[in-house]
């Protein structure tokens, strides 16, 4: 086999290929684009309650998370602010963006904050 | 007492390695043949090393690299102690009309041939698959359909390698690719294990070990291999996009999904459906979640013990004699291709699909379309974690990470459907 022919073959079983591949899938993407028309309904209240998540949050994210700018290797940190700012307005990180955070200390008392486990350890 | 004492004495493996070196310089044979065994004994320390130290995907690795430390070490011919024999399951002069000799096998076959009928028969990569899919969470791609194509446009990589492994042998004949060999070396760019053994000891048994080899070292240097790609083929700005957030997506989506899945892959390319099958059977036993028990089981202890066995006999197979050939360092570099040009391919999708939503995708998802769940996207999200501290693209990855392994099972079937 010369190395035109060997092209040559190589390039009609690469274009069936690709093409029995790609069909594949775009037939799995249309089934899909079929499952979001009939099984998933845009929750119209979400929608609308989304805006206002949103303008709360930011100011809260900013308040709780003054000052001291983020340094390099403070990505995950971030991460895991945002995720949980995002839980608790229950809204999506799309929206948030964490300019700044600050440890704040917990002064409150050590029955207190025993109590809060308590809740939190029956919980989950 | 002497002559029990020296009878011994010619029975060790260091006495059939002095003989069989000698018998291979006296025949002529080249150096690496006459050196072949203790070289052979060299590589399986270097993989245990790499798998050790190094961890390169060492649940795959160790069990490879000890079955290679296995199958070389010095014996003399016909002893019964010889754990693995390759000649059985590719030499034509030990088949009955081109197929396997099962009597013999089971006759006088070692440990490791009785446990490689798994890997011969097709046994164990569609059972892998199975945990596999117990593993997998299909809710990203569902949520987002069209990242299904970047699942696609990831095998680019097999096809261009394909091409190349035919380049390679019309150009230097001795290596000895042929269509088989090339499509064997090319599914190396599915960066599927699973799916690129199932492909190989069908069409090029002989290149089993190297190509395993070959397709799990890459696949557990996709951290490397991956982002300086990456960052060629995208711009600052593209890097830092942030896409919209998922979707949820119900219980029944996520039980249709499997089933629907297996019908139309069946549908257009039956060959595929060992591979598919088994694991959108994996999946709906997730996700029914009426069966926790199978899904405990299949994930855990069935899926470890196939590892184990395939792992094993897999390296088994790398004989010196069929191991240290040209073709070995083909492959090996023709692995490396696969793996950027899939890479790009599914980079290239990611920034037409980037223009063409005005911006709403990040590019740097189509990279995990790869499959290698789910280093491809943890590759991804950390790319762009670098450009924007609080970009998640991970979910979004995963998304062209589980087509992926859905397209490389797709191109096998191919594959397999021409050529087999």
């Amino acid at each position: 086999m010369t190395i035109g022919e060997a092209l040559a073959e190589g390039l009609q079983v690469t274009v069936v290929g690709l093409a029995i591949v790609f069909g594949v899938l775009v037939i799995l993407m249309l089934v899909l684009m079929a499952f979001k028309a009939i099984f998933y309904k845009e929750p119209a209240k979400a929608a609308k309650a989304l805006p206002a998540a949103q303008s709360k949050a930011l100011p809260a994210a900013q308040k709780a998370d003054e000052n001291k700018a983020e340094s390099a290797d403070d990505g995950e940190l971030v991460a895991v602010l945002t995720a949980a700012i995002a839980a608790a307005y229950s809204t999506s990180t799309y929206h948030l963006n964490i300019k700044s955070y600050r440890r704040v200390g917990n002064a409150s008392p050590e029955w207190n904050k025993a109590g809060l486990e308590d809740v939190i350890n029956s919980t989950y | 007492m002497l002559d029990a004492f020296s009878s011994f004495l010619g029975s060790t493996g260091i006495a059939a390695l002095i003989n069989n070196m000698m018998t291979a310089v006296s025949s002529g044979k080249n150096i690496l043949e006459v050196i072949g065994t203790p070289l052979m004994i060299a590589i399986a320390c270097l993989l245990l090393y790499l798998a050790i130290v190094k961890k390169f995907e060492p649940l795959l690795l160790l069990p490879i690299a000890f079955g290679v430390l296995l199958t070389n070490l010095p014996m003399f011919q016909n002893s019964s102690a010889i754990l693995m024999h390759t000649e059985f399951f590719t030499d034509p002069q030990y088949m009955i009309d081109g197929h396997l000799d099962i009597q013999r096998i089971f006759a006088e076959g070692g440990l490791l041939d009785l446990l490689y009928l798994g890997v011969k028969l097709g046994i164990y990569p569609p059972l892998i698959f199975l945990g596999i899919g117990i593993m997998t969470d299909f809710g990203p791609l569902i949520a987002n359909p069209k990242s299904i194509l970047l699942g696609a446009a990831a095998q680019f990589g097999v096809f261009i390698t394909f091409l190349g492994a035919l380049a390679m042998g019309a150009l230097i004949p001795s290596i000895g690719f042929g269509v088989n060999e090339a499509a064997s070396i090319g599914i190396i760019g599915g960066a599927d294990g699973p799916t690129a053994i199932y492909v190989t000891k069908t069409l090029a048994p002989a290149l089993l070990p190297a190509i395993a080899i070959a397709a799990y070292s890459y696949m557990a240097l996709i951290p490397v291999i991956q982002p300086p790609i990456m960052k060629l083929m995208t711009t600052k700005e593209e890097r830092s996009i942030v896409m919209e957030q998922l979707r949820p997506v119900s219980r029944t989506e996520r039980i249709l999904f499997p089933i629907i899945v297996t019908i139309v892959v069946a549908l257009i390319v039956p060959d595929a459906v060992a591979l598919v099958g088994m694991l959108m059977l994996g999946n709906l036993i997730k996700e029914s979640g009426v069966a926790d028990r199978l899904a405990k089981t299949a994930q855990n202890g069935l899926m470890n013990t196939i590892t184990i066995f395939l792992g094993l006999t897999v390296g088994a197979t790398a004989k010196a004699e069929t191991f240290l050939t040209p073709a070995t360092l083909g492959i090996v570099l023709l692995g490396l291709i696969a793996f950027c040009f899939s890479t790009a391919g599914g980079l290239l999708l990611g920034k037409l699909m980037c223009k063409l939503t005005g911006g709403k995708v990040n590019p740097l998802i189509g990279s995990a379309g790869v499959s290698a769940v789910p280093m491809a996207a943890r590759v991804s999200q950390q790319v762009g974690q670098k450009e924007n501290p609080s970009n998640f693209l991970l979910m979004h990855a995963m998304g062209p990470n589980v087509a992926g392994v859905i397209g490389s099972a797709v191109a096998a079937g191919v594959f397999l459907a021409m050529f087999a």
